[in-house]
């Protein structure tokens, strides 16, 4: 007769590795919360100026932008990891030769902070 | 010479119906590895103990165990990495049944393995084998070389939470190895893996935890090969819609 145990809930609060995991799992929930205001400030914009200066005083709330803080952090933090795990997932090959992995993460960087130059020319005139 | 605490998981079936931990006092120096106390303990202290092992240098693959904790080769670890705690916790490996003390039931991973297919298939015309030389460049060697180094220890399937949670899952090992054949230039194999791992308990069962690949003891990155297969999956389910349509 053998013997078998079964995994329980707290499986993960075992293990640091299993910990890391789940951390990166869970930065999908401040995530939810930053595209549940940005819907609410669209059907805002729908409705008339007042729903939409209504919208922009519940988003200056401290709490507000507190979790909306948090979930910039949370996407930055999944960002990291998922750009140290692409290029083992699609490794490039250019003339027959694997670009280093360290490369393609550095440019993965790269594509974000062009992001955030684009974002602060558009939205604050910077630049 | 020191002596080191070490903690067991027995488990003896027609004694006890739970795994119980014992603990024995075994002499280590720098090069005493896991696998040596193991023996030290069953020579010199209790001849029931029973665990797997064959080469003592990290080919065979037989000596897996959870090492406080961790998947990791008997052999391959040393007593004193754990002399700062004074002990050390020896377990079978995780996720799979236990048959007696450290001997653990391989026989799905053994399943999965069967059912990949891992071995080159050749197109054989009318069930005859074609002598053809199977030529092949480094540079197509390059392509699999990385996925061809596994020992088949199951450190992997004891890393992975999702095959604990569902042993019908095809695991790392098992996809890694499809994988390493789907890329080798000289197989032709690839339309008998594909709907095996593209079902249910194929690469997409994988949630990217990643820890499989931290513990392999060969360096194959069974995660990396996993990802890559759910490209090559997504690709031959796109493909195989597009065949339907046409026909």
């Amino acid at each position: 007769m053998s013997y078998k145990s079964e995994l329980g809930r707290t499986w993960w609060l075992k293990n640091p590795a299993f910990k890391a995991y789940m951390l990166r799992e869970a930065t999908v929930l401040p995530l939810v919360f930053f595209i549940l205001c940005m819907l609410a400030g669209i059907y805002s914009l729908g409705k008339g100026e007042q729903a939409w200066q209504s919208w922009v005083v519940v988003m200056g709330n401290p709490l507000v932008l507190t979790l909306n803080a948090l979930a910039l952090v949370a996407s930055l933090y999944h960002a990291a990891t998922f750009f140290v795990l692409f290029p083992r997932v699609m490794p490039v090959r250019l003339g027959g030769q694997k670009v280093p992995d360290n490369l393609i993460v550095i440019a993965q960087w790269a594509g974000v902070a062009a992001v955030f130059v684009l974002a602060a020319w558009v939205f604050w005139g910077v630049l | 010479m020191k002596t080191m605490e070490i903690r067991i998981q027995r488990y003896l079936p027609e004694q006890h119906s739970v795994p119980q931990v014992e603990s024995y006092q075994v002499p280590f120096d720098d090069s005493t590895s896991v696998l040596d106390a193991l023996n030290h303990i069953k020579e010199e202290q209790d001849s029931s103990l029973s665990y797997r092992w064959s080469c003592r240098m990290a080919i065979c693959g037989s000596c897996g165990f959870m090492i406080d904790g961790e998947p990791k080769l008997g052999c391959k670890v040393f007593l004193r990495d754990y002399a700062a705690a004074g002990t050390v916790l020896i377990e079978p490996l995780a996720h799979f049944p236990v048959e007696r003390d450290l001997v653990v039931d391989l026989e799905q991973f053994m399943q999965h393995l069967d059912a990949i297919q891992p071995y080159i298939i050749k197109d054989r015309p009318n069930g005859v084998t074609e002598m053809r030389p199977n030529k092949q460049t480094p540079a197509q060697l390059d392509k699999y070389q990385q996925f061809a180094a596994c020992i088949n220890c199951g450190l992997c399937y004891s890393a992975c939470p999702q095959f604990g949670l569902n042993p019908e899952f095809l695991g790392p090992g098992a996809l890694a190895l499809a994988h390493r054949y789907n890329l080798d230039s000289r197989d032709e194999g690839r339309a008998e893996r594909m709907p095996l791992i593209n079902s249910d308990e194929g690469a997409w069962s994988c949630t990217f935890v990643g820890y499989c690949s931290e513990v392999c003891p060969q360096q194959v990155d069974p995660a990396a090969a996993v990802n890559q297969a759910k490209v090559l999956s997504a690709q031959d389910m796109v493909l195989q819609l597009f065949r339907r349509k046409k026909g």
